[in-house]
């Protein structure tokens, strides 16, 4: 039997988040844990949380999880680790340990699928040097995926969202469309070229990237995933106290995207995330619709947005092309407070 | 009246078809789209102002009806052709990468082998699937100067996203550094990496 993980979802991957209005409503009544060793939490929207062990050493911790973007167990598995462990990468850390996470309907799909899903996450785990000691699996449908990962840090090198800083340049590693081209491919709209880069991007490690990022010293990243290229944005201009100037027309798209969109092909989740972060963004009256909506178009292990000084962009650029990011690019620029937090232009 | 019924469809499939109906339809008309989504409803509602048409919306027993008409003005933006400006980067690349040993194409008069080689580069504009890359050395440098009649077209395929990288040892020894009219100066490294990783080559 073909096993088609696709058909047991509406929405897969992280467009699957809670909308991030509900959850901000809902963490305002969870009070914050005080502790003078938590370097990090999720005050400023961070990947993941930070606790100090010693001076030398600190704790990454991050987890997620989601239900099938793809139809082969073993592809998400692969992209479920791979999008788990991202969240250390963008704090500039490296992923050391991790427990799988699984929601697997036992009585309508075979064991094998099961089996499938986790030496997807294995392999992706392996290839990062993540050693997977354990887990847990529930019996759920649909079944969902995913990592509790564990990275180590040295204190003073955490790159947070709260390290952006005027003038900088903005670099984004992977392009973004995962969200309008899985939603397409449902609907027969998608070749397989464009479904095939999709998932690459989806599999491919932030480690790379991430290795750019510590040799040239970055203080300010994240990665972007379930809120969308503008949500991620404004989340960290937010915790940096500038704004972001972010040019529409130089952000890599994958395939076809742009097309999708201009036939409708809207995932509901971007609606979710552009109503949560419109107030705090400026459209340019100029602005294409359909660049618009995929500002807003949910990534499922998508890429880096880091914050560099811009005199380095050129050199900073050269490494990324070396270690295979071929889609890197200067999407915006770091300005002094302004108005909005987020100016998207084109 | 045209209706649309959506009942049944998810996210996005009814803004699929409203967006069609929206573009099949002259300013003025009417045509009406139903759902029985609530998040479909809402994002629809969204989407079509958004796409400046004037909608009613009427709910019965879960079921939303939308009477939508379209404005005078078109669509925000409906011309795929207009968006694709050498000015703008969207332009789909394939998995190779051109390098350009040479100011001259081919073997025989020199004049002939330069004029073939500008032919060359700016029919590169035109491919369905563009090149990540290109890479220059020896006296294919000779192209990238700000004299070079290839150089419009150079500066074009940079805007559409395409990355040249010139030889740096190339550029220092005819010493053009100063004349360089587009691309990056790369060392050795990335240029073999570049060759060694992309699935074919193209040599003019």
């Amino acid at each position: 039997m073909k096993i088609d993980l696709l058909q047991m979802v509406e929405s897969g991957g992280c467009s699957a988040k809670i909308s991030p209005k509900q959850l901000e409503e809902i963490l305002k009544y969870l009070p914050l844990p005080v502790d003078p060793n938590i370097l990090v939490d999720i005050d400023t929207h961070d990947d993941a949380g930070v606790y100090r062990v010693n001076d030398d050493l600190a704790l990454v911790l991050t987890t997620d999880f989601f239900p099938p973007v793809c139809s082969d167990p073993y592809e998400f598995g692969q992209i479920a680790a791979s999008n788990s462990i991202s969240d250390v990468y963008a704090m500039g850390g490296d992923p050391v340990l991790a427990l799988n996470i699984m929601m697997f309907p036992a009585s309508k799909l075979p064991m094998e699928a099961y089996a499938e899903i986790l030496k997807g996450g294995f392999d992706k785990a392996t290839e990062a040097g993540v050693r997977i000691i354990g887990g847990h699996t529930i019996d759920d449908y649909p079944p969902k995926y995913g990592l509790a990962v564990v990275g180590y840090i040295h204190p003073d090198k955490i790159i947070t969202n709260a390290g952006s800083r005027p003038s900088d340049s903005l670099i984004l590693t992977k392009p973004i469309g995962t969200a309008v081209i899985l939603a397409g491919h449902r609907l027969g709209m998608v070749s397989e070229n464009d479904l095939d880069e999709a998932k690459s991007m989806m599999k491919l490690l932030n480690k790379t990237g991430a290795d750019v990022m510590k040799k040239h010293k970055i203080k300010g990243a994240t990665d972007i995933t379930g809120f969308g290229l503008a949500g991620h944005c404004l989340k960290m201009a937010k915790a940096s106290k500038v704004s972001f100037t972010i040019n529409m027309k130089e952000v890599p798209l994958i395939g076809n995207s742009y097309r999708l969109i201009d036939e409708g092909c809207i995932p509901g989740a971007s609606f979710r995330n552009l109503e949560y972060a419109e107030k705090e963004i400026e459209f340019a009256t100029d602005l294409d619709y359909n660049l618009k909506m995929l500002a807003f178009d949910a990534q499922t292990s998508g890429g880096l947005l880091f914050s560099a000084p811009s005199k380095k962009v050129n050199i900073i650029l050269e490494d990324l092309f070396a270690a295979g990011l071929f889609n890197s690019k200067v999407i915006g620029l770091v300005t002094e407070p302004k108005e909005k937090f987020i100016y998207l232009v084109n | 009246m045209r209706t649309i019924d959506t009942k049944g469809q998810l996210c996005p499939a009814p803004l699929i078809a409203a967006k069609k109906a929206l573009k099949e339809t002259v300013a003025g008309e009417t045509f009406i789209v139903i759902t029985d989504n609530k998040t479909s409803f809402d994002n629809l509602c969204r989407f079509l102002k958004d796409n400046k048409a004037d909608i009613k919306s009427s709910e019965s027993g879960g079921v939303w009806t939308l009477t939508v008409t379209k404005s005078v003005n078109d669509l925000v933006q409906t011309n795929v052709e207009e968006y694709c400006d050498p000015s703008i980067s969207h332009f789909q690349k394939g998995n190779f990468i051109v390098v350009v040993s040479s100011d001259k194409m081919g073997e025989g008069d020199d004049e002939l082998g330069h004029l073939l080689m500008i032919n060359f580069i700016k029919a590169l504009k035109d491919l369905d699937k563009l090149p990540r890359k290109i890479v220059f050395y020896n006296n294919g440098v000779k192209l990238v100067t700000k004299s070079s009649p290839a150089i419009e077209h150079l500066r074009d395929l940079e805007k559409m996203g395409v990355e040249l990288m010139l030889c740096a040892t190339c550029v220092n020894f005819y010493c053009l550094d100063t004349v360089i009219g587009a691309g990056i100066v790369s060392n050795m490294f990335s240029i073999v990496d570049a060759m060694a990783s992309s699935d074919k080559v193209l040599r003019p």
